[in-house]
């Protein structure tokens, strides 16, 4: 019988074939081909419910899957690298599906009221960009090897760069696009070479190893990896630990790139120049998350080497606290919303690289739904206010359109990070984790976590007060502006995904209540549960990417131990206090500046701070330098040499061939007498080489 | 006594050389193909007397052969040489230098 | 004596039927030609169409033949003819096939091109003749035969490039042709006389077995003969330091005899040079193991070098396109010199059939090449390469043809070209002759160039404004894209035809 997975590819292709429906007879369909993909991406959900509970073993006997579906190289000699397309399902896959496919549908309901009420035009071009993003990267999702991961990385991000730049008829969409495109692609070139290292150094990028009736048919990398730092093996003159680090930080230039990770952040904020759905769907609750999947994906090779761990732990804390600080400057309404997206994909990072991996998923779950929900609603309040951004023409919109208040508050509670809402029991773990390995663990392993985790925790009280900022300025007080008095009406369409992804933000966080279940000792952390798997046999003996698997190496490789300073219970309570209050703080603060009939600006407060802060910390400015002051300079050496020494070898070259035809040219003169002479001197000559020389006589 | 075969190719290079002499000397094309002539008659020395030498009779009648074909050859030769003189009013094999290099 | 074809018990000359086809055919022409009433009044279709119909049926039957395995170890075997003064076998059959299909384009061809001028039963009955003349080289394995065959096919060549009386440089073009000739030929016999006076045969297998014995042979004049001999088929196929007449009687023949001799003569010179070399002299040149007598090897190994940069080099300098098609013929002929010049390789086979099968594919996009120029020249369009500029905006079929033509000759994959290249490489590669190797790889590198100036002036250029193409000649045209179909079409059919070139090339090595 045909079970859930041998539909996972369909998961994909479904998306894919709206992409085309909606590209070439998109403007023959009263939607513009919206409809396509609704339809499309309603299916994918449908297969990703079912493949989750078949993963959950609800439905079928078989918790995970993993198998090459098509061969495009095939490797001919013994030890040839083989490329191969291939699925892999197993918890984290099937998790990630529904949400992708979840959020998928409801951008794309969403758009209905955003695009096509909007009247705007070239509509099949953008529902076959939103098809393509969501095919490549549910097929990125339950890619089983690395490579293949990279080439619908590497789509994703295409489609990115043609949904940015939609509007390309005005100015910034296309630069924002060029910008998002270039600084990604920076990260991916890192990603290949890494991806090219580990096909070299493993011949194969399986992420889990393949087994027939129990026995593995083919290894997966981060198996082999393991293997060869057991067995003390060296790659290339390295030692396996340092090669592992070497290639594990090529593929994390790609997830920085990706996911918007310090110092290749800049481009997310001006990836906003999209429409508002596909900041929402590709800008922050799923391509953006495909660096971190990524990790997760492959974290059983990560956890190999402490230093890459160290290294993400840092950039993902830096990140956070970074990112957060810019957010509170700023005065429309969408680049909040991208610094925050910058800010909490840091403490994703963070709980990655410290090791809190059910804190990660969780978190980029919960993230996922109440960011995707904060887009949404910033979309609905600008076609409220006729596609104006700034906050501070806003205030008082509470009244005139509720639902997507209530929605939005609801949003930005799970951001802030208040109990009960999404954020609060994901970011509390995330900090939590990296609170007490920071403890546990030795050296200067445990001192990085803990600095990951101050930068972290401090981000927190910035969080809530950005946050709460932007709630107050735009919904409360008196209305500034006479759009904001009479703003426009929005739609079911509107209204519809923002009730759901609302009700989400609220509860989602009920999956992995740790601190509840810790105390109570309910078993109710499902998400925990979901992601260990059955302690013996089953999926992780299969796919070896299980939470057992994981701890195992986290304590026995890179030396990562939990420990409570403060004794278990107490240490998770006064972690959570800490950070439920820096963030009631931050939301207080932001109350007593900003919750006024007339809100005036507080930046002025700032100083020099406050220049420092509008102009990002002048990242753009030293990277734009970079670029134009050391790249460009080099580029021009190297089209120095490349014109002068390799153009000149080469025109050398030929102009000595020209040189030396036109001089064999000259040989025939035209005359027959002197042909005749050239023949018999060439002749003798032959003769006397090879007859009187040769020995002949 | 026969005279030895040495001789007969000493005479034929002989000839042989004096038609090459002839033909990077001589530039009227009448006088070239009767050089030629002399280079064919030369390879036919050898032919006759090899065929004396070997006892058979194969270089004898392939030196006929040789003969009808250098008419023959003569005789597209007179043609082309009338249609250079018509042509060049001259039959100066070097005057017909117009193609070159 | 009898054979067995398909099945028929018939007499063996019924092997030799592809040539006596081109013959009856050129005796036909005659015929037709001396019925008509007043002189030079025959109809210009009956001729071409007769002469076509004679080169075709030669290469249907040559194909005909080697499809059933005449001639060949798995029918047949080798056919000897009067003593063994013919012999018909996979070799010749395959080189009749290579005669037969550029004659059948040539004659095709010239139908157009002769519209209006004067003599054209002669000019046919010269091209078949000296097509026969070809045709039995293929065959011949005695230097007795060669000889004649080689002066059948060389004779009415001459008057052929002459054949435009008015026109200096094709007279011109013919003077250079016939003296050169002459004086070649008179090297060849004299070389014949010298490889008789060593070994008192002329017959190829009596002169290799005479030769087998060793310490009578008179070394001295042996060698001798064998370089003279050597050159009097480098003059045939135009290879250095014989090919001095090349470039000016390609350039002032007619285009279409300029595609019959740089095509079809240059392949039954090399037929002959393979011929006499490995059935007369393999143990002279040490192909049987041991040391050589006469390195001829080595000696076609330099020829083969300086013959394909001379042509090359020389070509890339040109300003005239027929020229420079000139120059690359000669070019070619150092590349199918690599046949005979790489025989140390092990398997010897394959050597010599990559060498035929270069021969086989030039035989097609040169003749295609030189029939576009036919084309130009029917046109009145001017000889260098700024008279081509635009000329795609005019004629954009012969043009795609002729680039297919070119690209071919340069070596790129649109054509079977890029194959026997590849082919004539790995040959270089068997043998460890890195020189000649490394020779190919430069030539055809600045080969590349000078094929892209035609198709850049065609392609790219800004036509000038009097360039206008009025008449779209259907026969010319016709002949044209058949050989670019062939040649493209050999790319992918390569692997359908080359088994029997090897076949047959191995069966000369025993």
């Amino acid at each position: 019988m045909a079970g859930a997975f041998d539909f996972v590819p369909a998961i994909a292709a479904l998306p894919l074939l709206a992409f085309v429906v909606s590209l070439f007879a998109g403007q023959y369909m009263p939607k513009r081909g919206a409809e396509a993909g609704i339809l499309a991406t309603a299916g994918s959900l449908v297969l990703s419910i079912w493949t989750a509970l078949t993963v959950a073993g609800i439905t079928g006997s078989a918790t995970s899957y993993n198998e090459n579906l098509y061969t495009w190289v095939a490797g001919v000699a013994d030890g040839a690298v083989t490329l191969r397309l291939g699925v892999l399902v197993d918890p984290l896959t099937a998790l990630m599906l529904v949400i992708v496919s979840l959020i998928a549908l409801l951008v794309h309901v969403f758009s209905l009221g955003y695009m096509n009420d909007e009247g705007e035009t070239g509509l099949p071009r953008y529902y076959a960009g939103l098809g393509l993003f969501t095919a490549s990267m549910l097929a990125f999702v339950f890619s089983n090897n690395l490579l293949m991961a990279f080439m619908f990385f590497e789509l994703v991000g295409l489609c990115s760069y043609l949904l940015i730049g939609f509007w390309f008829r005005e100015d910034g969409p296309p630069s924002a696009a060029k910008k998002a495109f270039l600084v990604t692609r920076f990260g991916d070139y890192f990603f290949l070479i890494g991806v090219v290292g580990v096909f070299a150094t493993f011949g194969t990028g399986l992420f889990a190893p393949i087994t027939e009736g129990g026995t593995v048919v083919a290894e997966s990398f981060p198996q082999m990896a393991e293997h060869a730092l057991e067995d003390g093996e060296s790659f290339f003159g390295y030692s396996a630990q340092t090669w592992i680090t070497i290639l594990g930080m090529l593929v994390l230039g790609g997830v920085v790139g990706k996911s918007a990770q310090f110092p290749l952040h800049t481009w997310l904020p001006d990836a906003m120049e999209g429409p508002t759905p596909v900041s929402a769907l590709i800008h922050a609750a799923t391509m953006v998350a495909a660096g971190v999947y990524l990790v997760a994906r492959m974290y059983g090779f990560y956890l190999l080497s402490p230093t890459a761990l160290a290294v993400i732990a840092l950039i993902g804390g830096f990140t956070a606290l970074f990112a957060a600080t810019m957010g509170v400057v700023k005065q429309e309404l969408k680049q909040v919303l991208a610094y925050s997206t910058i800010s909490q994909y840091g403490y994703m990072m963070l709980a990655l690289g410290s090791g809190g991996y059910v804190a990660a998923v969780f978190h980029l779950t919960t993230h996922a739904i109440f960011k995707a929900l904060l887009f949404l609603g910033a979309g609905s309040v600008i076609i409220a206010m006729h596609h104006n951004e700034n906050m501070w023409d806003m205030g008082g919109l509470k009244d005139r359109m509720p639902v997507t208040y209530w929605t939005f508050l609801s949003g930005s509670l799970a951001l802030a990070g208040i109990v009960p809402f999404a954020g609060f029991w994901s970011k509390d773990e995330v900090l939590f984790e990296a609170l007490i390995h920071g403890f546990g663990s030795t050296g200067t392993l445990g001192t990085m976590f803990l600095v990951a985790y101050a930068m972290g925790l401090l981000a927190v009280f910035f969080t809530g007060f950005y946050t709460f900022r932007m709630v107050y300025l735009t919904f409360h007080g008196d209305a500034r502006t006479d759009v904001a008095r009479d703003p426009e009406p929005v739609g079911w369409n509107v209204k519809g995904p923002l009730s759901v992804l609302g009700i989400g933000a609220a509860t989602v966080g009920l999956i992995n209540m740790k601190p509840i279940a810790d105390l109570t000792g309910l078993h109710i952390d499902f998400l925990h549960k979901w992601l260990l798997g059955p302690e013996e046999g089953g999926w992780p003996a299969l796919t070896s990417t299980g939470l057992h698997h994981y701890e195992e190496l986290m304590h026995n490789v890179a030396g990562i131990d939990p420990a409570y300073p403060l004794g278990e219970t107490t240490t998770l309570l006064v972690s959570a206090l800490v950070s439920l209050s820096l963030a009631l703080a931050g939301v207080l603060v932001a109350r007593s500046l900003y919750n006024e009939p007339e809100p005036v600006e507080h930046t002025d407060k700032l100083g020099g701070a406050k220049t420092l802060l509008m102009h990002n910390y002048y990242q753009d400015e030293y990277q734009v330098w970079l670029a134009q002051g050391v790249t460009v300079p080099l580029a021009r050496a190297a089209d120095k040499f490349d014109q002068g020494v390799v153009d000149g070898v080469v025109n050398g070259i030929s102009s000595v061939s020209l040189f030396t035809g036109s001089r064999f040219r000259r040989i025939q003169s035209g005359v027959v007498t002197n042909y005749a002479a050239l023949m018999t001197l060439s002749l003798v000559l032959l003769l006397v080489v090879f007859v009187v020389l040769g020995g002949g006589v | 006594m026969a005279i030895q075969t040495q001789y007969f190719l000493l005479l034929s290079a002989a000839v042989f050389c004096i038609g090459v002499y002839g033909i990077l000397t001589r530039r009227n094309a009448l006088v070239f193909l009767m050089s030629v002539e002399l280079m064919l008659n030369a390879a036919n020395i050898n032919l006759v007397a090899f065929s004396f030498h070997h006892g058979n009779l194969t270089g004898q009648v392939f030196s006929l052969f040789t003969m009808a074909l250098a008419a023959a050859e003569v005789a597209i030769g007179i043609g082309i040489v009338l249609v250079l003189y018509r042509n060049f009013e001259d039959i100066d094999v070097t005057k017909a230098a117009t193609m070159r290099w | 004596m009898v054979v067995d074809i398909a099945g028929f018990q018939v007499a063996d000359w019924v092997a030799l039927v592809p040539s006596l086809i081109l013959g009856v055919t050129a005796m036909l022409l005659f015929i037709v030609d001396s019925i008509e009433p007043r002189p030079g009044t025959s109809s210009n279709t009956v001729l071409a169409g007769l002469s076509t119909l004679g080169a075709l049926g030669a290469f249907l039957v040559a194909g005909y033949f080697l499809v059933l395995g005449v001639g060949q170890p798995r029918g047949t075997g080798a056919v000897d003819l009067f003593n063994g003064q013919l012999v018909v076998d996979g070799m010749s059959l395959f080189f009749v096939v290579i005669v037969g299909s550029v004659t059948a384009l040539v004659t095709l061809a010239s139908y157009d091109y002769l519209e209006g001028q004067e003599y054209q039963a002669e000019y046919y009955g010269l091209v078949i003749m000296a097509a026969t003349g070809m045709s039995l080289m293929a065959s011949a394995n005695s230097l007795a035969t060669i000889f004649v065959s080689l002066e059948l096919s060389s004779l009415p060549s001459y008057a052929l490039v002459a054949f435009l009386k008015k026109n200096r440089g094709s007279v011109e073009g013919g003077l250079k042709y016939l003296l050169v000739g002459a004086l070649s030929s008179s090297v060849l016999v004299y070389g014949i006389s010298l490889v008789y006076a060593a070994s008192g045969s002329l017959q190829l297998n009596a002169v290799a077995d005479a030769l087998a014995g060793g310490s009578s042979v008179p070394v001295g004049i042996l060698g001798v003969g064998i370089i003279m001999v050597l050159l009097g088929f480098a003059f045939k196929t135009a290879s250095v330091p014989f090919h001095f007449w090349a470039p000016e009687a390609y350039e002032g023949a007619p285009a279409p005899v300029s595609a019959f001799l740089s095509s079809a003569s240059k392949a039954a010179g090399f037929v002959v040079a393979f011929r006499v070399f490995l059935t007369a002299f393999p143990e002279v040149g040490g192909l049987a193991g041991g040391d050589p007598m006469v390195d001829w090897v080595t000696a076609v190994t330099v020829l083969a070098v300086v013959t394909m940069t001379v042509g090359n080099f020389a070509a890339a300098t040109q300003e005239k396109v027929k020229r420079m098609l000139a120059y690359s013929s000669v070019g070619h002929a150092g590349y199918a010199l690599i046949g005979l010049a790489a025989l140390n390789a092990p398997d010897q086979g394959f050597v010599l059939g990559a060498s035929m099968m270069h021969l086989l594919v030039y035989g097609f996009m040169n003749t295609g090449a030189f029939l576009f120029i036919a084309l130009t020249e029917h046109w009145g369009i001017g000889r260098t390469f700024q008279d081509f500029n635009g000329l795609s905006t005019q004629a954009p079929l012969a043009c795609a043809a002729m680039t297919v033509f070119l690209f071919s000759l340069a070596g790129l994959p649109i054509g079977g070209g890029f194959i026997s290249k590849l082919y004539l490489l790995a040959a270089t590669a068997q043998a460890g002759s890195w020189l000649l190797g490394a020779a190919l790889i430069v030539n055809s590198a600045l080969s590349l160039f000078y094929y892209s100036r035609v198709v850049k002036a065609m392609w790219i250029e800004d036509p000038s404004a009097d360039l206008e193409v009025d008449s779209y000649p259907s026969s010319l045209y016709a002949a044209v894209v058949i050989a670019a179909f062939v040649t493209f079409a050999l790319l992918p059919a390569f692997g359908l035809l080359s088994p029997s070139a090897f076949d047959a090339a191995s069966v000369l090595f025993g």
